[in-house]
């Protein structure tokens, strides 16, 4: 909570109501991180409406509220929206914004590389939308396998051309932040901030860069072989191609993207948790470890996306070992986490909350992915609501609820006042019942053999459930609600933070909320992994004044 | 609300998770597959409890542990002037925690790479074979003697039954003919991509006489949830009548055809 109530520091008003020439020339890292923040939340709201029309269609049997081809459109704007322009986009901006400070740099290393790489974001996004005015978007799903995809099947619009371009401007922006992330990371850190000293949050953010600038490539160019096929007539992913080829490029991408969209919050909990247990993190180097072990696995399962298009039974068996190895160092960060909190003094502030909604959630659909991995139970459940109610655990009760720890934590930072807290509370509690009454039923959708993309159903088996699905997923928009009205209540009117209001760890903390330009006036002695943790403690630590407006 | 009831209201949270599962269950949810039919089917079956075993055990431990964590080490739980131990980790315990999942999953993907192995490989000892090829937007099955069942997917009532002899070990040769489509009869064994260009297989041999619902579980255009599947299972004396009425019909077309 607030410690002392400042006057609000006189660069909260330079930094955002600058005029929008500001906005749109600026290399500093934080106000780039800013709109890619600002960018993913829209989507998030774009996509979460996508996902309601689809839940009203799939709320009762028969339902007609939009066409199949309508219907089809929408899942795949929905899938396409939440990883490409939501997760990955706000993990981007709120890594932007705090790996310079946390390593205690002034910008990021190629600030001008920055500002191209944030504005060809609105690029994908406006070049995927413009499907729609073609005819109709992309309607094979956010996969868009072919041969679904090829001019054969697919040639009433330019809606698949206008994913692919979005999708190879998107890998370009990814790889450019990749890039800038790694070069800043080692290059820019500060006196005594060793690679032994980084926050977990930068490690995590080391190995997603490094993930993306892998798999960024292959992602792009199964983009070109296809828009070859329908637009030059070459013949790679055709009906007389090789269709699954598409699939081992896509999923090649496709599988780490999941880890792009996690490891990051794996980052994040890892800060959040200790702050508010008041106990170091517990086992930092096998913290540091399961990451790269993760990243190395992540690379080596891509084909358990594809174990019923007939493959050798040995090459299954390969892709089924490593894809449930990742459930050790999976378990590591888990068990640390908890041992993190054992014994100690652990405040449930909102961020810690979502800390814990998070493990209790997340955990769910690590376990489902022991099941999906198995070859044999995955030609069962693969392509099922089982599937959909498993990545939702992961994707929503991961990264959503990770990304949500991170609001509520570093929201003070970044605008200088805090969250309000009961605002907070009722945000929690709403998204944990709502997600968890969207979701945990799905599964048994599954099992009862309901595919997923299905446009409708006749089976009334299945209608009690769909319906409480649906119902309990407006419950998540009225939770979203809260937290813009949260979010644009408290950025006005909200409690004056301070530089430090939690009493964390780590180097963005000794600045001023928000940081000045250039973060830092003088950048404090890293000693440890915890720096700020070591100048509370040896006194060192003073509030900073706050900044006189710049000329 | 007092900080009792907070945890109170924090601990129903976390614990609700295994009691909303067995309110599906007396929901007149399954929260597992229907009983399958086939020894594939059950294979698979077997599988999924197997590893259940392991993941219930898992399940109940981590969350029994953060419960532990919200009710006895909450700050308001903790003496005023409490200052945690500063551990920084423990070697053995760490240890112990990858050792311990790791083999638990070599376990769980040796028992699934047993059943892959043996339900999972193309059969050659088949006593009948079927070649099923998914179109936009239905199936066609071919018994290779002529005889061909075309199941036109439709919403509204029953789609043209494709018709098998119980206890009868039928090999399903599966093609795609335009996009990528994926047989699947939950009640009989897992789903089979229909890819163009190359053959897949699958098998089944089911032992008793009953009808079985499916879907086709790859997105393949506007008309996919139409895809809908409808086995049939005779015995044998049935399915030989069926398929000599078949016979005769393909002899001399009806007029109406």
């Amino acid at each position: 909570m607030a410690t002392t109530a400042l006057p609000r520091p006189k660069a909260y008003d330079d930094t955002f109501f600058k005029p929008i020439s500001l906005w749109l020339t600026t290399t500093d890292h934080k106000l780039i991180g800013i709109m890619y923040m600002v960018t993913g939340v829209l989507s998030f709201v774009i996509g979460g409406i996508f996902a309601l029309i689809v839940r009203l269609q799939l709320s009762q049997p028969n339902l007609k509220v939009v066409d199949p081809e309508t219907y089809n459109q929408l899942i795949s704007a929905h899938g396409v929206t939440m990883i490409f322009f939501f997760v990955t986009i706000f993990l981007t901006g709120i890594a932007n914004y705090m790996v310079p400070i946390m390593v205690g740099a002034r910008d990021m290393a190629f600030p001008r590389v920055n500002l191209l790489g944030f504005w060809l974001v609105p690029v994908s996004i406006i070049l995927y939308y413009s499907g729609f005015f073609t005819g109709g978007a992309l309607n094979a799903g956010w996969t868009g396998y072919a041969p679904l995809t090829e001019k054969a099947y697919n040639s009433h619009s330019l809606g698949v051309d206008f994913w692919a371009l979005s999708i190879i401007v998107w890998a370009i922006s990814g790889i450019m932040a990749s890039t800038n992330f790694l070069t800043t990371i080692v290059a820019l850190r500060a006196p005594g901030m060793r690679f032994s000293r980084l926050p977990l949050f930068v490690w995590a953010q080391i190995s997603t860069s490094i993930l993306l600038l892998v798999v960024g490539a292959p992602l792009a160019a199964a983009m070109i072989l296809l828009e070859f096929d329908r637009q030059l007539g070459t013949q790679f992913f055709t009906t007389a191609g090789r269709p699954v080829l598409y699939q081992h490029l896509f999923w090649f991408f496709g599988h780490p993207e999941v880890y792009i969209m996690i490891l990051p919050g794996f980052g994040m909990i890892s800060e959040v948790i200790p702050v508010f247990a008041r106990k170091p993190i517990f086992g930092y180097m096998s913290m540091v470890a399961a990451l790269f072990g993760i990243v190395f696995l992540s690379m080596t399962v891509w084909a358990h996306h594809m174990f019923t298009v007939g493959m050798n039974v040995y090459v299954e068996g390969f892709f089924m070992l490593m894809t449930m190895l990742i459930a050790v160092p999976t378990g590591i960060k888990f068990f640390n986490w908890i041992a993190t909190t054992w014994w100690g003094s652990v405040e449930f502030t909102v961020p810690m909350k979502f800390a814990f909604g998070f493990l209790a959630t997340f955990l769910i659909g690590g376990l489902t992915g022991i099941y999906l991995a198995s070859v044999p139970v995955d030609t069962q459940l693969h392509q099922s609501y089982y599937v959909v109610a498993h990545l939702h655990y992961v994707l929503f009760g991961g990264s959503v609820f990770t990304i949500m720890a991170g609001i509520y934590y570093w929201f003070p930072k970044i605008t200088g006042r805090m969250l309000g807290h009961k605002l907070g509370e009722w945000n929690f509690w709403t998204l944990f019942i709502g997600f968890n009454g969207t979701f945990l039923i799905m599964h048994t959708l599954g099992l009862e053999g309901m595919p997923r993309r299905i446009a409708t159903y006749a089976n009334e088996a299945w209608a009690a459930t769909n319906l409480i699905i649906t119902l309990s997923s407006f419950l998540i928009a009225f939770s979203v609600a809260l937290l813009l009205v949260n979010i644009v209540r408290s950025w006005a009117h909200g409690e004056i933070a301070g530089d430090d209001p939690w009493k964390a760890n780590t180097l963005e903390w000794a600045t001023s909320s928000p940081p000045p330009p250039y973060n830092f006036e003088r950048v404090p002695p890293v000693r440890s992994f915890m720096p700020v943790r070591d100048l509370r403690e040896s006194g060192e630590l003073v509030e900073s004044e706050p900044l006189p407006a710049p000329a | 609300m007092t900080r009792v009831v907070r945890a109170l209201v924090a601990a129903v949270g976390i614990a609700a998770f295994p009691f909303v599962l067995g309110a599906c269950e007396l929901g007149g949810l399954h929260p597992i597959f229907p009983n399958p039919v086939s020894p594939n089917g059950q294979d698979i079956f077997t599988t999924y409890l197997w590893i259940s075993v392991p993941a219930i055990i898992i399940f109940i431990g981590v969350e029994a542990a953060l419960l532990w964590v919200v009710l006895r080490y909450r700050r308001s739980r903790q003496p005023a002037n409490y200052v945690p131990p500063q551990v920084h980790g423990n070697t053995t315990i760490e240890v112990v925690w990858t050792i311990i999942p790791l083999i638990i999953v070599l376990g769980i993907a040796g028992y699934s790479f047993n059943t892959l192995l043996k339900d999972f490989q193309p059969i050659t000892n088949a006593q009948m074979e079927v070649t099923i090829s998914g179109h936009q937007f239905g199936w066609d099955y071919d018994y290779e003697n002529g005889v061909v069942v075309h199941q036109e997917g439709t919403l509204a009532g029953e789609v043209t039954p494709f018709v098998v002899p119980t206890n009868t070990l039928v090999k399903l040769r599966f093609r795609g003919t335009d996009v990528i489509h994926s047989w699947w009869v939950p009640a009989i064994s897992g789903k089979t991509d229909a890819v163009p260009g190359y053959d897949n297989f699958s098998w089944l041999k089911i032992d008793q006489v009953g009808t079985w619902h499916g879907e086709c579980a790859e997105l393949c255009g506007v008309g996919h949830a139409t895809m809908q599947i409808n086995v049939q299972a005779m015995n044998q004396a049935d399915f030989d009548s069926w398929m000599n009425q078949k016979k005769a019909a393909l002899a001399s077309p009806s007029p109406s055809k």
